[in-house]
């Protein structure tokens, strides 16, 4: 806090001193004027910038391209800039008409890069960096702009595992996994480290670039995962645009799997009562569901004693709406630049009776203003606010309650009168049960002032002072709730309330996050001799956090008409409140040298001397360098005279080392929470409890990487390739030293130790190809990369057998016992060895050491993780007159999920199953089942559940119309620049290759919120 | 221009405060602070109370027996529920609620004499003084040995630690063997109750604090399991004799503590909310509406929105309804299973004649409860059935019977109310019964058969004495029977079965339960008990726990338990 106090002191005389500067302009007497064109078409080209050289006067052209402007004399010069264009710098020489023709800049060599506190051209960039543009972002129709990046950036593995509106859990990693620990890579918004990505409005992203290499070393210890920079859009010198767009989509999950109908459900059930029973004579069974009984259940005779409830289609709905709206309007003139953004999203959710919606509306203010020639001061606050409302039950409970739900049990009675369902949990009354609201409103600022200093040429400073403060406000609202019942012996339906809630609950949770962040860089840039180029940038950075919560609870209300605590019941014994708080703090320097010859060949130095409160004093501060070097073939004589189809051809290569500090602070003290009470007499009486034992020597994972590529442009773009090698050595893992530690010794949780070591290594490659056909013009974009990793060292306790340990095999791979098809005879059975439970019809157990007995040490380590090792995709856009396409898919192979539910069929539980389990199980009459019996037993988790999760989709495809311009002006709207329709969608199609049952993206049990699909139609109009 | 220069130099001075990260944690204590403040010392010791698990979590230990079915498929309690438990499998037992009640205890117990450790070492000497001292350690002490009791009750043997080692410390621990451990506890027990007050009445704001009473029962628990067949193989009567001599210290009648008195009401005894009037309980956990338990809304069924032990899986079973006695005095079933003549049963009438125990732990089909009568028939065509039927809800048990033990007869029934019934660990019923069976093993039948007499002549219990014509093995059955009956459902079934080595017979009876068809037409019942789980043949070697197969990798001195 104590800073953000001395800069609030600090920036007020600061603005003051800086508004003062400005009041010296003086008036101009001299007048230029002309028109600027386009270079190849030969049209007017509005919004140009045209300034007076060396001052802040300037104008932009008018609509026609014409443009008129006063100037001190006139032996100044003038220049004309604009965005996608060379800009020209053309001395008056005491003209005062003066015809501009712009040239359309190249796109490739002087496109500019984001990079770790500045940005680079990418035809001298050193690293190994990707990039995705905003409107590559926009072409999903997910409101999450993190799924939206799925698939697109090589090197970048994004795994959508759920759906459910405003908590899609996105899991991003960069090369794969690097550590046992946190593997989320560090995502900056604007230069600060924010959490949010998921909740930006992805109309405002400028673009998105990833480090993943040494270049990220100037993040230090919070780089090692990688570090994904998100820069967005700003207004530029031009006339004001205004963009509007709307777009109303319809999404379903992908895909729900089938579930058992009630008579199969019922006849699997009466399988398994009686292996349970120990298989007696048929005579001497009474199976639960009797044939008269499972016959109802087929024929529908009885919906009411009788049902054959399809859950899933009770439950969801056939789709949901999903609407957005987005307005833009940006433009700046000589000395100011600005972007105004808004932004709504409403998405519902998929079941019906249920409160789950979530509404986030974005807002955005990007100013920067030229104070002076030098001096340029900006201000982008944004504000996001974040309705979503959910049952006041988990979600997953509630897949468990549709997936689950035995479909013998009556979802809604003929007469509509809805029934209790499993547990009383019918999901169909979570409207009933009250909800779980949540109100987020983050505020993002950043104000920031880059001075050129004018007597020191090249030399320039950059401060930035950044305020973020998020609040929010949960509400849980929990209150009784009845259902009907029909009672089977007086033929009435009875009202009932559950006893699940029987009184009026809230909690009221105040949760607020501050940041602060102060950053101030000072870079020097300058060519010494003809063709030594030599840029440095020096800065600090000092960061400050803070998190409090506070928490209200009563119950007993006396009506649910209204949802405050005041209501509540004043009882001491229906209160409760809790809250804590903690903070923590980064205080750090960076750097970095470029050198360049000729741009040929290239040389850049990067670091950061980090310092972090989560470790002991002591261990706090760390260095953390990069160092990368370029060599561009292209530029040397002997590719050009020899090559001449090479447009750019680069090598580049780097090494650095890189932290993670993504752990749990205050690991070095021993410390106890309160906690663990306990009851004399009719009292309670206060605990505390010691936590985890400490580590004083506790400090971060160190992260070595090697990076080798090739980065390639032939045929002027017709073809281009980026190739990259890549190797990381990941050690001082914190790990518990797990070997040695016997549970004897008692302790309270072991303190993580700096011992593990993991060797991750891979590729990735981007093949592009575009060209024009007549006027079809095209692009393919191609990306695949491959990661692995390989666990050196982390104490593990000793395995029973070789082949069981998890060291030398990649992170995230499991043990299970490896099956070998069904016992399908008794003989087969009896004559290999078995389980204690096994009995015909269940899972082979392989006896894999050989020694006749089924036990842990059969299971042995497999090489694979549910993290795809290969990630690709496929962008192709087409473009044909006022037509586009975008065609993205996107894939994944060598990930491999388990699915322990899929497993259950026929348990005392009543749990239902997946067709796909059931369909050919093995019973009495079926002997050469391909899945096992009801009821099945294994020791634990088998190979037999462990799917090969590889699968392509057709992620993305929009197709879009533009309206030529002599149509708009037909139909009087000929003030619009541009009028698009299109229609695009997520999630469209998916080839699995094992999972073709459900979602093959989603982690684990198949009981949760599937990933969504979306179709979506839209209209965008600039004007 | 250049004023511009002083203002980013200032601000590069802001930029470098060093002291931003020197950040005090803010939601937790640090360990000087613990060991400085009075308050803080006695919090510490007050949580090491919770070291001993009570029986009111989701998963009873019943259902491990063949005192309650079973039907749960999941979260550890079913590889007892199917005894299929192993090395590689036991620690899914580990946990309190739904993972397994804390039975494989292994870490849990270590840790807690970590804790327990470091507290006695952190009292000796002079430093920390405060009042209460004396009679806090002496409380630790008992701890420390009822959490080695629950060790060697389900290892045998175990390491002895008594110091808290440090991280880096490096020890391999090796199992004492089950007679020193029990020394040992022996040991903590005498130094606990020269240091503790006897009692405390059970309207004391310290009842449920360690007692010397609490640790004579333990002993006299202890000495019991040390003197039975699993532990006792030669069957050395001197074992017994301390079993019975650590038995009497508590009955007043024998010249020990004559203060606890049997509670009239069988039924009402298991009701009492903590901090009620009651002389029978010695030592008991408490619950307050804070820090209080779910246990009826776990077990009670559907017709009370409650889940019959989760998915119905903590039913009664028609093997334990069997064993209750007839109002007569005689048991309805023969030893070979076949009925019993004298004893009047009636296999269409079952619950008729019975030992009020029965109806007082379990609500069967026409039982009276809360005003309601409970049905668990079915039709004989099943078009209709009873609302607290199997076929009505999956919470309502398959065996047709619902646990009636510890639920409150009145109050609110509901998931958002806390229950405060106490769980007992130790009462004079017990006692009476380890001071029988002692007895019977030394030979003095006389004294056994008056001591479950007393057991059996509780007020509201009031059946006859076993008669003097019953001896040998027939009175041993008995008094097992009558442990089996009067402590049902109160977690002693398991181990009983396992110190009697009878698991080879009990175990291995299939579970049952009871289907009742009503003839709608002329409304008389049928009765058929139906077979609802063979579990896997009993080994010797199941009497003791196994010692997770990890835990043995990282501390090769350890040896497994024997068999596994």
């Amino acid at each position: 806090m104590e800073i953000r106090k001395r800069m609030d002191v600090f920036l007020v005389p600061l603005v003051v001193l800086l508004l003062g500067l400005v009041s010296a302009n003086t008036g101009y007497a001299q007048q230029v004027s002309g028109v600027v064109t386009d270079a190849t078409s030969g049209s007017t080209l509005p919004g140009v910038n045209v300034i007076v050289k060396g001052t802040t006067q300037g104008t932009s052209t008018g609509t026609d391209g014409s443009y008129s402007l006063n100037v001190p004399t006139l032996q100044d010069t003038l220049v004309f800039s604009f965005i996608g264009y060379q800009k020209q710098e053309v001395p008056i020489q005491g003209r005062t008409k003066i015809n501009i023709v712009l040239k359309s800049q190249a796109i490739s060599g002087d496109e500019l890069v984001v990079v770790g506190y500045g940005k680079q051209k990418k035809k001298t960039l050193t690293g190994s960096i990707s990039k995705v543009s905003g409107s590559d972002v926009t072409v999903s129709p997910s409101p999450n702009v993190t799924s939206s990046l799925e698939g697109k950036l090589p090197g970048l593995v994004v795994n959508q595992r759920t759906g459910e509106p405003g908590r899609e859990d996105l899991n991003i990693l960069i090369r794969g996994n690097g550590t046992f620990n946190n593997n989320d890579p560090l995502v900056v918004i604007d230069g600060v480290p924010r959490d949010n990505l998921s909740q930006l409005n992805p109309n405002d992203i400028e673009d998105i670039t990833v480090l993943k290499d040494a270049s990220a070393a100037i993040y230090g210890a919070r780089a090692a995962n990688g570090v994904i920079l998100v820069t967005t859009k700003q207004g530029s010198k031009s006339k004001p645009k205004f963009n509007f767009s709307y777009s109303y989509a319809f999404q379903q999950p992908t895909k729900i799997p089938n579930m058992l109908d009630a008579a199969t459900f019922a006849t699997a059930f009466n399988e398994a009562e009686w292996y349970r029973q120990g298989r007696p004579d048929k005579s001497n069974f009474t199976p639960f569901y009797t044939d008269k009984a499972i016959q109802k259940y087929r024929n529908g005779s009885d919906p009411v004693l009788y049902p054959n409830t399809d859950w899933v289609s009770e439950v969801l709905k056939p789709y949901s709406a999903n609407q957005k709206v987005n307005l833009q309007a940006s433009g700046g003139s000589a000395n100011i630049q600005y972007l105004l953004s808004f932004g709504m999203t409403d998405q519902d959710g998929n079941f019906k009776n249920n409160p789950t919606h979530y509404k986030k509306y974005n807002a955005r203010a990007k100013v920067n203003v030229d104070l002076t020639e030098d001096l340029t001061v900006g201000a982008n606050i944004s504000a996001n606010l974040n309705q979503r409302k959910y049952p006041s039950v988990g979600t997953q409970v509630n897949f468990i309650n549709i997936l689950q739900a035995n479909p013998t049990l009556v979802a809604k009675y003929p007469n509509g009168l809805i029934a209790p369902g499993r547990l009383q949990e019918n999901p169909l009354l979570l409207d009933r049960r009250g909800y779980d609201r949540f109100k987020d409103y983050p505020i993002n600022s950043t104000f920031t002032a880059s001075y050129n200093v004018p007597f020191v040429k090249g030399l320039a400073l950059d401060a930035s002072y950044n305020y973020d403060l998020r609040n929010q406000f949960e509400k849980l609202f929990s209150k009784p709730y009845s259902f009907h019942k029909y009672n089977v012996q007086t033929g009435k339906y009875d009202k009932v309330w559950a006893t699940n809630a029987s009184t009026v609950q809230l909690t009221d949770t105040y949760s607020r996050w501050t940041k602060s962040l102060f950053n101030f860089r000072v870079s020097y840039e300058t060519t010494i001799g003809k063709y030594h180029n030599i840029s440095a940038m020096v800065g600090t950075e000092q960061q400050r956090q803070n998190y409090s919560y506070a928490m209200a609870y009563r119950k007993n209300f006396v009506s649910s008409a209204i949802p405050q605590i005041n209501v509540g019941s004043t009882n001491p014994k229906d209160m409760n409140n809790g809250g804590s708080a903690s903070e923590s703090a980064y205080n750090n320097y960076f750097g970095r040298l470029n050198y360049d010859y000729n741009s040929k060949y290239l040389l850049e130095f990067v670091f950061r001397y980090d310092g972090s409160q989560i470790f002991p004093k002591g261990n706090r501060y760390g260095f953390f360098p990069g160092v990368s070097a370029g060599w561009r073939l292209s530029e040397e004589d002997f590719i050009r005279d020899n090559l001449p189809f090479v447009s750019e051809l680069k090598l580049r290569g780097s090494y650095g080392e890189l932290g993670n500090d993504r752990v749990g602070a205050y690991q070095y003290l021993q410390s106890f929470s309160f906690g663990d009470n306990y009851v004399f007499g009719a009292g309670d009486v206060p605990g505390i409890t010691p936590n985890t034992l400490p580590n004083p020597d506790i400090t971060w994972e160190v992260s070595k990487k090697l990076d080798l590529g090739l980065e390639a442009t032939l045929w002027d773009g017709l073809l281009g390739a980026d190739i990259t090698l890549w190797k990381e050595n990941r050690s001082n893992i914190l790990l518990q030293p797990n070997r040695s530690v016997s549970h004897v010794y008692g302790f309270s949780g072991l303190p993580d130790k700096n011992i593990g070591k993991v060797e991750n290594r891979g590729f990735e490659i981007v093949l592009t190809h575009q060209n024009n056909i007549g006027d079809l013009s095209y692009s393919i974009r191609a990306n695949t990369s491959f990661a692995r990793s390989k666990i050196k060292f982390m104490d593990e306790t000793p395995q029973a057998e070789p082949y069981q340990t998890q060291t030398g095999h990649p992170l995230g791979s499991g043990l299970y016992y490896k099956s070998d098809g069904i016992f399908n005879t008794q003989q087969e059975l009896d004559n290999y060895p078995h389980g204690p439970g096994a009995q015909v019809g269940d899972i082979k157990v392989v006896d894999l050491n050989n020694d006749g007995v089924i036990d842990g040490k059969d299971r042995y380590r497999t090489d694979n993780s549910p993290t795809p090792e290969y990630t690709f995709g496929l962008t192709t856009n087409f473009k044909y007159k006022g037509f586009d396409l975008t065609l993205f898919f996107q894939g994944q192979t060598n990930a491999y999920t388990y699915d322990g539910t899929v497993a259950t069929l026929g348990g005392s539980d009543f749990a239902n199953a997946a067709v796909y389990r059931a369909k050919d199980r093995w019973t009495v009459d079926n002997k050469d089942a391909t899945m096992p019996r009801a009821d099945q037993w294994t020791p634990g988790a088998t190979d037999f559940f462990l799917f090969d999760a590889t699968f392509v989709r057709l992620k993305n495809a929009e197709l879009g119309y533009s309206l030529p311009h002599r149509l708009l002006s037909k139909v009087g709207a000929g003030s619009f620049k541009d009028l698009r329709f299109y229609v695009n969608g997520s999630n469209l199609l998916t080839w699995a290759k094992e999972i073709k049952w459900r979602d093959p993206e989603m982690g684990g049990d198949f009981t949760n919120y599937p990933p969504l699909r979306i179709i979506n139609v839209g209209v965008n109009v600039n004007f | 221009m250049k004023k511009l220069i002083p203002v980013f130099i200032i601000l590069l001075f802001i930029s470098c405060k060093q002291d931003i990260l020197d950040i005090s944690p803010q939601d937790r204590i640090s360990e000087n602070a613990v060991w400085s403040d009075v308050n803080l010392i006695k919090a510490y010791q007050n949580s090491l109370y919770n070291a001993i698990p009570h029986g009111f979590y989701i998963h009873m230990y019943s259902k491990y027996t063949d005192e309650a079915y079973d039907s749960a498929p999941c979260c550890g309690a079913d590889i007892f529920a199917r005894n299929t438990f192993t090395p590689e499998n036991i620690t899914a037992v580990s946990g309190g609620d739904f993972w397994g009640g804390y039975m494989y205890y292994w870490d849990h117990g270590y840790q807690y004499i970590r804790r327990i450790n470091v507290f006695l070492e952190k009292m000796q000497g002079d430093d920390i003084q405060f009042e209460e001292k004396k009679r806090l350690v002496a409380e630790t002490k008992f701890l420390r040995a009822f959490i080695y009791f629950k060790l060697i009750k389900r290892y045998g043997g175990v390491p002895i630690v008594k110091k808290a080692y440090d991280l880096g410390d490096d020890v391999q621990f090796k199992r004492s063997t089950f007679d020193e451990c029990v020394a040992f506890i022996n040991q903590d027990l005498s130094d606990a109750i020269s240091d503790l007050p006897a009692r405390y009445p059970s309207t004391d704001p310290n009842y449920g604090r360690a007692t010397a009473d609490a640790a004579k029962a333990l002993r006299s628990r202890m000495f019991l399991y040390a003197a039975s067949p699993l532990f006792n193989p030669s069957n050395d009567k001197q074992k017994w004799q301390k079993a019975a001599d650590a038995a009497a210290a508590l009955i007043g009648d024998e010249g020990g503590v004559d203060y606890y008195e049997l509670y009239p009401d069988y039924q009402k005894l298991f009701e009492l909310k903590t901090g009620e009037a009651q002389k029978e309980v010695i030592f008991a956990r408490g619950f307050t509406s804070s820090n209080g338990h779910e246990a009826p809304m776990n077990n009670l069924n559907r017709r009370y929105g409650a889940y019959g032990g989760w998915w119905g899986s903590n039913g009664p079973t028609q093997n334990l309804v069997d064993d209750y006695d007839m109002t007569n005095g005689e048991q309805p079933f023969l030893k070979d299973g076949s009925i019993n003549p004298n004893s009047g049963y009636d296999p269409q009438n079952p619950y008729k004649n019975r030992d009020p125990r029965l109806n007082a732990t379990i609500i069967h089909d026409g039982s009276t409860f809360r005003g309601d009568t409970l049905e668990m028939w079915v039709a004989e065509d099943g078009s209709q059935w009873g609302k607290d039927s199997y076929k009505e809800s999956g919470d309502n048990p398959r065996t047709n019977y619902v646990l009636k033990k510890f639920m409150p007869t009145e109050g609110p029934l509901s998931w958002d109310h806390t229950f405060t019934i106490e769980w007992p660990h130790f009462r004079l019923a017990e006692i009476y019964l380890n001071y029988a069976e002692a007895e019977f093993e030394l030979g003095n039948e006389a004294k056994a058969r008056e001591y479950v007499n007393k057991v059996r002549s509780r007020p509201s219990v009031n059946l006859p004495d076993i008669p003097s014509t019953v001896t040998g093995e027939d009175l041993r059955r008995r008094i097992y029977n009558e442990r089996r009956v009067e402590l049902a459902f109160e977690g002693q079934r398991f181990f009983d079965i396992r110190r009697w080595k009878i698991g080879g017979v009990v175990e291995n009876r299939p579970i049952r339960g009871m289907d009742i068809a009503k003839n709608m037409s002329t409304k008389n019942k049928t009765y058929t008990p139906v077979k609802l789980l063979q579990k896997k043949p009993w080994e010797e070697k199941m009497n003791l726990l196994p010692i997770a197969q990890d835990e043995i990798r990282r501390n090769p001195e350890l040896t497994q338990t024997p068999g596994w």
